[in-house]
This record gives C-alpha cells, structure tokens and sequence, in this order.
C-alpha cells in the first residue's frame, strides 16, 4: 500500500499540492489563450481558404496555403523550439507569451481545416438561396452559413482542443514549468524519489480537464442540434 | 424584363449554352423544357448570375446585370489594340473578323479597358440590387435550416431595409396565410413536408416584392401527391400577371400556365412558340423526338 500511503502524502503536503497548482495554471494559461489565438488565426484562414479567385486573394490564399503546410508538416516540438530559441530569443521575454504564440499558431493550422471542412458541409444551395434574394456574400456567410456550419464544426475543434491541452506538456522542453514538469521534479530525488506517484496525480489532473473540456462540448452541442431531425 | 443576349456558357471544357437570345416580358409565363443536360437550368441561373455567363450578356429592363461583352459593342471593339493593329494592316471589316474570328484578346490597351468601364458604369446595376428584383425557386427548396419559417420570410427583406420588421412580418403572415401555413411559423423548415417546403420557398421569393420569379424545376424533388400543391400555387401567381420563368418537367402544366414555350437542346433555343405550337405542332425533329418520349 505503498503507492496509495503516497498519494495522499502528495496531496496532503502543502508543499507538492503548491508545485502542482503552479504547474497546473501554466498549463491552463497557455492552453487557454493558444485556443483562443488558434480559433482566431483557424477562421481567418478558413474564410481566405474558401474566398472565390479574384486577383486580390490570390496572394494572401498562397500564404494560407503554405502556413498550413508547413505547420501541419513540421514537429511541434520543433516549432517550439524555434519560437524560444530563433524568434523570441530576447533576454526576459515571457515564456508563457513564446508558447501561446507557438501553440496557438499550431493550433490554427489545425482548427483552420476543420473550419474549413464545416463551412463546406453546408449545402451549396443555403448559399445560393441567400445571394438569389440579393444579400450579401457576407451577409449569406454570417447569418445563414455559418451558424449552421458551427454545428458541424464543434467536435472536431473539441478534438482539437484536447490534443492542444495535452501538447502542452512538451514546454518543459523549454524549461517551462508546467503540470509534467511539476510531476517530474516532485518525484526527483530531492523530493518523493518516486516517480510514480506524481505522474499518476498529474495524468488525473490532465484527464479531468479533458472530462471536464468533453462534457461541455456536448453540452454545446446538444443545445446547438436542438432544431435538428437527427 | 429580362433580355439575354447571345449567352454562352462554359464549364471548363464543355459548353452548356452556345449563344442564348431570349427575351422574357412584363407579365409573361415562359416554360423553359428541354432534355436533361440541355442546358435550361444553366440559362434560369445565368439570368441572375448564380451562373456568371462565359460571354453575352443579361439585362434586366434598362440595367446591364452581366459584365458587357464587348463582342455585342462595335464602338467598344474599335478601342481594341487589335482592331487598331487590323485597321492599320488594311483590313476592311475588322470590326466584323473580330467579332466573327473572335479575336479579342486577354489584355487590349487602356482605351479598351476603360471603354469597358464607363460602359458598365453608364448601364450596369449592382447584382445584389438586381436580384432583389429577381425572386427564384430552387429545385431542392433551400429554406435556411438554421431559421424559423417566418425567420426565412423576413430575413432578406430586414436585412435589405426593404421594410421594417414589423412590415415584414405582417406580410409574411399574409403570405403563410393565403397558402394555409400561418400555424407553421415558428417550425423549422425540417418540420415540414416536401410540398410545404416548396411552398414557402415560394412565398420567400414572394415577400421581396419581386418583378418576376425564376423557377428551377420547382416539382422535381417533390413526392408526386405534393406536386398539386405546388402547381396550383404557381397558377395562382400567374392569374395575378406575376412574370415568371419555369423550367420544368411538367409537360401538362407548361401547356397550361406559360404564355410562350421555349425548348433548349444542346445549348441553344431549337424552337419556342405557344404552346399549342410546341405541343401540337413541332416542327424540330429534337423536338418531337423530346415529345414522343415525355409525353
């Protein structure tokens, strides 16, 4: 009974449980504004993704085109590494700022193909019935297609959001002190010397999060299918 | 009201219509049939620029709605580097070999350009205000799923500060009351039958006022027991004078409703007339071979 006399030796010390709410509210900061940065940059992109071919889009689809490319084709790690070490290598500079800027642009890449794929989903015809009685592109866009496409859009970027909030855990790479390295340095040997049992505390911070994030995803989208057949 | 003028349209490779003239007046019935294929929901959607035409033009009465094309303008063609290059070396009629040879190319010279511009400028409408005038009906209804019926009936009109919100749903409910729906307007159109659907569609189209109405095979998608419904709706309109355009499959119906019938194949207008004319005396062999084997 070892490991159980641990855990609630780790939860019981003010000490370890301080480690770990520090680590935990790096990992919800950075998790949070990177998923608000990452739907900002995913719906700028998705909405340039699907613009029509007039001469002045040509350039700013090419630019989406490749930032999606080159974000989905390269390690997040290494993308980390060279916002910390490349970009924002300046003496003092936030890192919290270097990887919500780091995961949010990952984030978008990501998000920005889901948008993408959810505006696609609604039928051409909502469009077209929309323009035939003179409104706007934007206005079709903003009060027909997308409330609709939302619906559609919701649990891929729920997916999204917990693989953002899991990825998190590689900003120790950078010498972060988030929820993992809390776990890590709790159980080295100038602590518990047991690795174990910070890890397992930690994977149930992380798994109720995720619980947590899931529920209110279907919450969401329950209330969103009210309308629906289906 | 509407006048094309010699339309083409091209898909890539394949061309749908090759040179459409037609010409739709104030309070006229025109039954647009045709093969599948021929081309006739292609010119219904060119006449508001769903489908932008790949040359010709559209006007809807004195207002230019499609780009200009500058083939139907001589004055426009002799800006053209190419006429003046034609002029130079002697041509004759180089107005008539570009026309014919159609010769303009990608980029003539500013002159070209800018004749193009104040063309559009002295004749063009924005497409958005011409469609206002334009109501269509769609084969697949599209009713706004995300909207409430009377969600669906106002939302153009409010949107466009045609009418306020309160005009708009005074007339929407005078619209769902003439075709029976007035208890259905808080339903979403999911709630609703195929026949109903249409039928608000209809009335959606209705509620912006238009000059005239577009419908694209309006009976197609529709269970046959609910096709009645519709037909007797669109009867209605065109008692009142109400301009319409129909493609449809509804040999019966054409013949009854439309003032003036025209049959497409292959992308151009084989023959219109009355109907009395196309249905009891065609004189095209498409025609009558289309006939024989819908009729």
């Amino acid at each position: 009974m070892d490991f159980f006399d641990n855990i609630v030796r780790l939860l019981t010390t003010e000490k370890y449980m301080d480690m770990i709410y520090q680590g935990l509210e790096t990992t919800l900061t950075v998790s949070i504004f990177a998923a608000i940065l990452g739907l900002l940059i995913g719906t700028v992109v998705a909405i340039v993704g699907i613009s029509g071919n007039s001469k002045w889009m040509l350039l700013p689809k090419l630019i989406c085109k490749i930032y999606v490319t080159v974000i989905r084709g390269t390690p997040m790690a290494l993308q980390l590494f060279i916002m910390a070490y490349a970009i924002f290598a300046i003496r003092g500079f936030p890192q919290e700022i270097t990887a919500i800027v780091a995961f949010g642009i990952n984030s978008g890449a990501y998000v920005s193909e889901s948008i993408r794929a959810g505006i696609l989903s609604v039928d051409i015809g909502q469009t077209e019935a929309g323009r035939a009685l003179g409104l706007s592109g934007a206005t079709t866009m903003i009060r027909i297609v997308i409330p609709q496409a939302i619906k559609n859009v919701i649990p891929a970027i729920g997916n999204e959001l917990i693989a953002l909030i899991k990825e998190t855990s590689i900003v120790s790479m950078i010498g972060m002190y988030d929820l993992t390295q809390a776990a890590k340095i709790i159980g080295s040997g100038t602590n518990m010397a047991s690795y174990i049992v910070p890890m397992s505390v930690a994977a149930c911070f992380y798994l109720a999060i995720v619980y947590i994030l899931t529920f209110g995803i279907k919450f969401i989208e329950k209330r969103l299918r009210a309308g629906d057949k289906r | 009201m509407i006048s094309v003028k010699k339309v083409t349209k091209k898909f890539g490779k394949l061309t749908v219509l090759r040179g459409v003239d037609c010409e739709i007046k104030k309070g006229e019935q025109v039954a647009i049939i045709g093969p599948s294929g021929s081309g006739k929901s292609t010119l219904l959607r060119c006449m508001n620029l769903l489908e932008i035409p790949s040359g010709g033009e559209v006007w809807l009465e004195e207002s230019l709605i499609s780009a200009p094309d500058p083939y139907l303008h001589p004055e426009i063609i002799k800006e053209s580097s190419t006429y003046k290059t034609l002029t130079k070396n002697g041509a004759e009629d180089a107005c008539e070999l570009i026309v014919n040879e159609r010769k303009l190319k990608r980029y003539e010279g500013l002159g070209f350009s800018g004749a193009l511009k104040s063309y559009t400028a002295e004749h063009g409408i924005g497409i958005n205000s011409a469609r206002q005038k334009m109501g269509m009906v769609f084969q697949h209804f599209n009713l706004f799923n995300n909207m409430t019926v009377i969600q669906n009936l106002t939302l153009a009109p409010v949107q466009l500060k045609l009418k306020t919100k309160e005009e708009a749903e005074a007339k929407a409910m005078e619209l769902l009351r003439r075709i029976g729906l007035e208890d259905k307007r808080d339903e979403y159109p999911s709630k609703l039958s195929g026949g109903q659907k249409q039928r608000v569609a209809i009335i959606r189209a209705l509620a912006m006022d238009p000059d005239v109405i577009l419908f694209d095979e309006p009976t197609s998608a529709l269970d046959p027991e609910m096709v009645g419904e519709v037909l007797d709706l669109m009867k209605s309109l065109a008692k009142e004078g109400m301009t319409m355009v129909i493609v449809t499959h509804e040999m019966g119906f054409a013949r009854e409703v439309a003032d003036r019938v025209l049959f497409i194949d292959e992308g151009v207008i084989k023959e219109e007339g009355p109907p009395s004319e196309i249905f009891d005396n065609p004189k095209n062999p498409r025609l009558k071979d289309f006939l024989s084997k819908v009729l």
